[in-house]
């Protein structure tokens, strides 16, 4: 199954985020950002499914949050970034 | 025991406060350091901290809440962030050593808008004429800590508004029982402390920032770990290290303690006993009363023929726990000419009942008596 990661730039982004996403009816899971893509060292992100990026979105930059990248995650488990 | 001393720390909490300290401190990890459930969970309570504090005192972003030690934690912050060495600094004549000291230390020249006791409107002037002159920041107190006084922060934040001057707000003896409003104000800072009015336990604090702050510490954060630089960003910016999480946990539960309960209906409670007390007081000879209007739910008063310290012993040996003394705030006693001597202060919270108010007057009354008396004798 294919996800999108949405990287934050601190813990209480990504809870900001997920935050904001659930009063719009979209879940999305906080967790730690894989280290292969999280360059400046720790950092999280909110997990949410293929079909729901597009409207997550749109809900965050209405909201002022604007995701710094966004990477789509695999079946097999591979990371590869996301054209915003 | 009688516990008034309230304005230093509530004592009673709402019994939620301790069940949450305690659990935290065997299930909840450190926040933002890890993956699993128990470090989940801790980022969990700090997020609903944040969003909760953030909803009660008019923050726009649950991440401009910074959880601080205490309110002088805070204060240091903000202070250390606008002001230089040199800066002039206009406060008002009832700030606690928590905002002079720091001043000191920053090297600020420090200016006062002296005012007379529980008068707003010679407050605002007294703010308005300083600010003819230009100034790096204006700090004042919402409430006195020694007399009660409430001061007009509105108008005085409007005023620092209209001449742009960053303005940091100790809201130390206000948060829980007055309006506090980060946005309205437009302040660039509020301290507070979690244990006072927000019945959270000691050492925790929150700051309110309106502003760019600068860390006073500096540290891991769980974030940008490859960076040595402190993170651009709240609340990473001012949290360096491992948090008080069970404090958060239990200054969560003291503020959903105050939004069910309202600071309107605590404030009226507490300013209903300060009045039946003051009432009493007043008719005791040779006490003298700090009263008027604008008081929220703290008291001073001095005897003719007792020192404060003693009179607040002997409550002590009365079952009656007060404070007595300058209050670590000499500049409010030398506004309302009480530095030689100091006050006792009586101070109430939502958990005193007015017959804990009556009490303590008959035990000044008593003791009084005896001393009069002897001196009589």
């Amino acid at each position: 199954m294919v996800h999108y990661l949405i990287l934050c730039r601190s813990l209480t982004y990504a809870q900001r985020t997920a935050r904001i996403l659930e009063r719009g009816g979209i879940a999305g899971t906080v967790m730690r950002t894989p280290g292969r893509i999280a360059k400046d060292g720790c950092g999280y992100c909110v997990r949410v499914g293929e079909r729901r990026l597009a409207d997550a979105l749109v809900l965050l930059r209405r909201e002022g949050l604007p995701p710094k990248q966004v990477f789509v995650q695999s079946a097999a488990g591979e990371y590869s970034e996301a054209a915003l | 025991m009688i516990y008034l001393d309230n304005a230093a720390t509530t004592l009673q909490k709402p019994p939620s406060v301790p069940r949450a300290t305690a659990f935290a401190m065997t299930h909840l990890a450190s926040p933002g350091r890890g993956g699993y459930p128990a470090s989940a969970e801790a980022a969990q309570v700090m997020f609903q901290l944040r969003e909760e504090a953030a909803s009660l005192f008019g923050v726009p972003n649950p991440e401009q809440v910074i959880l601080t030690g205490n309110a002088t934690h805070g204060l240091n912050i903000a202070i250390h962030t606008l002001v230089r060495p040199g800066d002039p600094v206009l406060i008002s004549g009832y700030e606690h050593n928590a905002v002079t000291r720091p001043l000191r230390a920053a090297g600020a020249r420090i200016f006062v808008a002296r005012s007379p006791l529980f008068h707003q409107d010679a407050a605002v002037e007294a703010f308005a004429e300083a600010l003819h002159n230009p100034v790096a920041a204006v700090v004042c107190t919402m409430v006195s800590n020694v007399f009660g006084f409430i001061l007009p922060i509105d108008r005085i934040a409007a005023l620092c508004r209209e001449k742009g001057v960053p303005l940091i707000v100790d809201a130390s003896q206000g948060a829980g029982a007055l309006p506090v409003d980060l946005t309205g104000w437009g302040a660039s800072f509020v301290a507070m402390p979690g244990h006072k009015g927000l019945y959270g336990p000691q050492g925790t604090g929150l700051l309110l920032c309106g502003g760019e702050p600068a860390p006073l510490l500096y540290g891991g954060t769980g974030s940008l770990s490859r960076q040595q630089e402190m993170p651009d960003f709240l609340p990473d910016r001012l949290e360096a290290g491992t948090h008080n999480v069970c404090g958060a946990a239990g200054l969560l539960e003291g503020i959903r303690f105050i939004r069910r309960k309202t600071p309107e209906r605590i404030l009226r409670h507490e300013m209903h006993l300060t009045r039946r007390l003051a009432k009493a007081l007043q008719n005791l000879p040779g006490v003298s009363v700090y009263q008027g209007a604008n008081m929220a739910g703290v008291l001073s008063i001095t005897a003719e023929h007792m020192d404060p310290e003693t009179l607040g012993q002997r409550l002590t040996g009365q079952g009656i726990a007060v404070r007595a003394g300058l209050h670590c705030a000499p500049l409010a006693h030398q506004t309302a000419g009480t530095l030689e001597t100091g006050t006792v202060r009586f101070s109430f919270s939502a958990f005193n009942r007015p017959e804990e108010a009556d009490a303590a007057a008959s035990a000044v009354g008593r003791i009084l008596h005896t001393c009069a008396g002897r001196h009589a004798g």
